[in-house]
């Protein structure tokens, strides 16, 4: 949660490498880093665990961040990694916010920005340009995982039944 | 007396192409999971030292009573010493080949088909999208860029695999990236030991800024995975014709004679199994075909 003080030249920095963060006026800019902060993640450290309250949306800026589920019988099972610009947590930001239906955990030692989930949610509510801008990235975000997910049940690389001669 | 001149570079006898000739098995290296790379020469001195294949063709191996397989050559086409193929065991003959071990000998017909045509892109950024056995009819290519790694631009290797177990050649990755190869490696499901990335190799190419006008996109896979490389290729602006494809069909006799593999107005033995996606797009999404 943002609750840490930043260094706001630092924030405003790290915020400018997000390539579609220069889609957005200066106005919602400044908006974003009102309610953004940076968090450093160690290698091995928990950034939310499944069932956790979906408070923010978390964009990758430097190391990688696993998605992972707890399996019964298989442990932990990754699932995903997200790499430097990719957004995790994007339900968050959907009208129905329920818990966190996997958890995520720094493999690399990780930087992410953590955007407070309501205060995003409420903004662009109240400015639809802002939420024009900030849903057509998730939509992006939502396809290129959906995506993943159909390719992976899809089990491309399964051993298919013989068919040589 | 042998059914081939000395000047024949292949194991394909003029007299009777269906006879396959003799190889020893040197050694076997498990590479997977139910894949296994059999490393192999000649019997006859005489084509050991003469055979030769180009990256991305394959070869019809079989054993007496159980039939052929066509399986890829996996090794670099270099080495006139052997030559080796990577089997997965999916069936009669593969999971006869299993249970062949150092010393064994093994019946060879080829090379068969068409190759990577990397000749033809010295100075261009080469992109290699390989899935699970995909990968062991592309390796022969990399022998190649290390050996002259100067006559091309940047090389990609994209490689994916079911699990972490799953993955290839992993002795080899250091050694490539040593030489200037740019690798990629992902896995469609990882365990709390894995370290590396989680996604499907098509996704991976959102990580990648291509100049569409000196890339060329080979890839070589399970075939829905091609077929979403070539959807995040063009996306990308690369043309069909500089996207090849190496496809699967079920090769028979190797010489485009008996239909078994036959793609639209292709034969996948003779016409391939190296394709550009420009020959293959009126028949790519033909169900069943």
């Amino acid at each position: 949660m943002c609750d840490q003080t930043d260094d706001k030249t630092e924030l405003i920095d790290a915020l400018q490498t997000i390539p579609w963060f220069h889609e957005l006026a200066p106005d919602h800019f400044n908006r974003l880093i009102e309610l953004s902060c940076l968090q450093d993640l160690e290698t091995g450290q928990e950034l939310f665990r499944e069932g956790d309250k979906e408070d923010c949306l978390f964009i990758v800026l430097e190391g990688r961040v696993a998605i992972e589920m707890r399996v019964p019988g298989r442990g932990k099972v990754r699932i995903y990694t997200a790499e430097p610009m990719d957004i995790v947590g994007w339900s968050s930001i959907t009208p129905v916010v329920r818990q966190r239906t996997a958890g995520a955990r720094a493999v690399l030692p990780s930087r992410v920005v953590c955007l407070n989930a309501q205060k995003l949610y409420n903004a662009c509510e109240e400015d639809h340009d802002l939420g024009y801008v900030v849903f057509r990235r998730l939509a992006n975000v939502v396809a290129s995982r959906l995506l993943t997910t159909r390719l992976q049940l899809l089990d491309m690389f399964a051993h298919p039944a013989a068919k040589e001669g | 007396m042998t059914a081939y001149s000395p000047q024949q570079t292949a194991a394909i006898s003029l007299v009777s192409p269906m006879l396959p000739f003799r190889a020893e098995i040197l050694s076997v290296q498990p590479e997977a999971p139910l894949v296994s790379t059999y490393w192999m020469r000649f019997l006859d001195p005489e084509l050991r030292t003469s055979y030769q294949f180009k990256p991305g063709q394959f070869n019809m191996l079989s054993i007496p009573g159980m039939g052929e397989a066509a399986i890829s050559i996996s090794s670099d086409s270099n080495d006139h010493q052997r030559v080796g193929h990577t089997v997965r065991f999916v069936g009669n003959v593969t999971n006869a080949i299993s249970r062949l071990k150092a010393g064994d000998v093994i019946g060879v017909r080829g090379p068969f088909g068409t190759s990577w045509p990397l000749e033809d892109h010295h100075g261009k950024d080469i992109f290699i999208a390989a899935g699970g056995i995909g990968l062991p009819p592309l390796r022969p290519i990399l022998y190649q860029v290390m050996a002259q790694r100067n006559n091309f631009g940047r090389v990609v290797v994209i490689y994916g695999a079911r699990t972490p177990d799953d993955l290839q050649f992993t002795r080899e990755y250091k050694a490539w990236e040593e030489a200037g190869i740019e690798l990629i490696i992902t896995v469609d499901r990882g365990d709390e030991k894995w370290t590396g990335l989680v996604g499907v190799v098509p996704l991976m190419f959102y990580r990648l800024r291509m100049d569409p006008r000196k890339s060329v996109v080979y890839t070589c896979g399970p075939e829905i995975m091609i077929r979403f490389v070539i959807f995040e290729a063009l996306a990308r602006r690369i043309t069909p014709d500089q996207i090849y494809v190496s496809m699967e069909r079920n090769m028979r006799c190797g010489l485009g004679l008996c239909g078994h593999c036959q793609l639209g107005p292709y034969f996948v033995c003779k016409d391939g199994p190296v394709f550009t996606y420009e020959q293959l797009q009126p028949y790519f999404n033909v169900e069943d075909l």
